[in-house]
């Protein structure tokens, strides 16, 4: 009885179910996830609209400075009598955005330089490894200091651009000691054996299998920056060129004496408190990013 | 000999590094839009200084002359910098750099240093509890507590450190290293001032580094605890103590290298916690420097900063290679 190619491929065909689908699946299966999940989407929706409900310059009150909290002042008002809920919204986008820019070009660097060094070894090894630890040793947040005198940063992206320069170099050497033992796996060396070239080795075969990794350190990143991008706001090292967390808590600690008073408490508590959330999402939602990407936890 | 050859190697790395470093710091103030070096001679030639004057000045400054070709400086830096010879400082004029540094540099080494070990002890023993009772109610919150304190940033530890202990609750006295009125010297109460005044600063340097250690050392001893040399112990009917004190020693390895990537965070934390508490070290000194346009002191204090993180390093190293004996031996 012959076969029709029809049935033939209805039965080997395993219908794909959807991404998105199998992403909600996984996140919802633990509380946690969804917590995380709900944290980054505050943020995210405050970073994009957060700027468009406040006018430009936000309003003063010098009649109620360090107010405590009521209906109007949901978390009191500044040194100012400006409200410190405004603050925070209007605050996120700068921080965020630098954030991801530093997390994304920090990843490029260091998964590119890792992947070369790991898989071409030799020469390229040995020089691209000498760069690495001098970024590794050479303390990174006085380095980012002393570039911050030549470079005025006042954009998101070039912040960025800065903090991936300074932060790429832990991510390197992890991959470069993931490509080293991948290439020697048998299905790099049947890959190399049918004469597919190094390009293909290194996107096709070895960068998917380090993506996961990658993936997570692109968020675990965001964070580090978010920390050293306000560290500098913070020192008042960087121009003010918008508000932002980093600038309220140097506003907090230096100028204001909200440090010295029991009612600044707010002021000073809350873009600290936002930190730690963003912070916080992203680590409860990293493990529902690990069961995704990681093939051997599927299913579990 | 090996020993020897893996610490001359090792040495030769770091001076190369100082020597990026250093290079580098030169080519960046040159790169600076508004170069400082012709902006401050154009300044003291504007006041109505002579030319030749003001040239000897911004040379003294800088350890160069200006009009030079850049190679030619380049080459009077080094050669100065061999001298430990940094320049002039452009905020206190007259001061040399090398001696606002090397008096600045005490207060960050003994604080980092201190709050290095204060952490490493600490979160060790944490670790090692972590671990060994990783199944029951303390083992899981040490974890959960290294987990938290790891994720922290330093400056927010040392901002609310400062609120807490010197705003809210007043047990602590805030910035300065010492109270102004005790005459400084070896006197019981000018050392009880000093030791009053940094223990917030250690504490925030020690809580910074304690969830590393902590976590670090509660992986490393769980993956000892599984090791058939460890089974052997107790079938041999060793008792609990032993056990623990062949696991800890075993356990305690890998930390070592954990320890030079540290010693950079925590001398690069320097420069938050010395701001917050207003100690006169060198993290101070780098924030202040460029918020005063000093960059001879920036340049100085910057070097100076990861001159210490990888003369550290290679302590370390050497540490490393001194308890390991399979590392001494390969």
């Amino acid at each position: 009885m012959a076969t029709s190619p029809a049935n033939v491929q209805s039965f080997y065909v395993v219908k794909r179910p959807n991404a998105f689908a199998v992403a909600w699946k996984v996140i919802v299966k633990k509380p946690s996830r969804v917590i995380g999940l709900i944290l980054i989407a505050i943020f995210v929706l405050m970073a994009a609209i957060g700027p468009m409900l406040y006018p430009p310059v936000l309003p003063i009150d010098p009649l109620a400075i360090y107010a405590a909290p009521s209906f109007a002042h949901p978390l009191g008002t500044d040194f100012q009598g400006t409200d410190v809920l405004a603050e925070i919204i209007t605050g996120a986008r700068f921080v965020l955005l630098g954030a991801f820019f530093a997390a994304l070009f920090a990843v490029l660097i260091g998964t590119s330089v890792g992947l070369v060094a790991g898989y071409f070894r030799k020469w390229r090894d040995s020089v691209l490894m000498r760069i690495t630890d001098l970024f590794l040793t050479v303390p990174s947040f006085p380095l980012l200091i002393v570039l911050s005198t030549i470079w005025r940063f006042t954009s998101p992206l070039a912040l960025g651009l800065v903090l991936g320069i300074t932060g790429w170099a832990g991510l390197a050497r992890a991959v470069r000691s993931q490509t080293f033992s991948l290439r020697e796996r048998g299905f790099i060396e049947a890959a190399r054996g049918i004469g597919l070239s190094d390009w293909h080795l290194l996107t096709r075969e070895i960068f998917p299998n380090i993506a996961p990794y990658i993936v997570m350190n692109l968020l675990i990143a965001t964070t580090g920056a978010i920390y050293s991008e306000i560290g500098l706001f913070f020192l008042g090292i960087v121009p003010f060129s918008t508000n932002n967390w980093g600038v309220m808590l140097n506003m907090a600690f230096t100028q204001s004496g909200a440090m010295y008073t029991k009612s600044g408490l707010l002021y000073l508590l809350s873009p600290l408190a936002c930190i730690m959330l963003v912070t916080f999402g992203v680590v409860l939602f990293l493990d529902a990013v690990d069961e995704l990407l990681n093939p051997r936890l599927k299913g579990v | 000999m090996a020993f020897l050859k893996v610490f001359v190697r090792k040495a030769i790395g770091g001076l190369v590094m100082i020597f990026v470093v250093a290079s580098f710091t030169f080519f960046l103030i040159r790169l600076m839009p508004g170069n400082p070096v012709t902006t401050k001679l154009n300044a003291l030639l504007a006041t109505g200084t002579p030319y030749p004057i003001a040239l000897s000045k911004v040379s003294v400054m800088y350890g160069f002359v200006p009009n030079q070709p850049v190679w030619q400086q380049y080459l009077t830096y080094l050669g100065e910098l061999a001298h430990f010879n940094l320049g002039e400082s452009i905020s206190y004029t007259g001061v040399s750099v090398t001696h606002i540094i090397l008096s600045a540099a005490p207060w960050t080494i003994i604080m980092v240093l201190t709050g290095v070990i204060v952490s490493f002890v600490l979160g060790v023993l944490a670790g090692v509890i972590a671990a060994v009772w990783r199944n029951s109610w303390i083992g899981q919150s040490s974890t959960f507590l290294a987990t938290f304190l790891h994720g922290i940033p330093q400056f927010m530890l040392a901002l609310v450190l400062a609120y807490v202990f010197t705003t809210v609750w007043r047990v602590f006295p805030f910035g300065a290293p010492y109270n102004a009125a005790i005459q400084p010297g070896w006197t019981p109460a000018f050392l009880g001032s000093l030791a009053k005044h940094a223990v917030l600063p250690v504490a925030a340097y020690a809580i910074s580094g304690y969830g590393g250690w902590a976590l670090t050392m509660r992986s490393s001893v769980t993956s000892v605890l599984g090791d058939e040399f460890i089974l052997a112990a107790e079938l041999r009917g060793l008792t609990r103590g032993l056990r623990l004190r062949y696991i800890a020693r075993n356990a305690f390895l890998p930390l070592f290298t954990t320890l030079t990537l540290s010693l950079g965070f925590m001398f690069g934390g320097s420069v938050f916690i010395e701001s917050i508490f207003d100690y006169p070290g060198l993290g101070n000194l780098l924030t202040t420097s460029i918020g005063a346009e000093d960059y001879p002191l920036m340049q100085g204090a910057f070097l100076l900063i990861t001159t210490a993180v990888i003369v550290a390093n290679l302590l370390a190293d050497l540490l490393y290679t001194a308890i390991d004996p399979r590392i001494r031996r390969a």
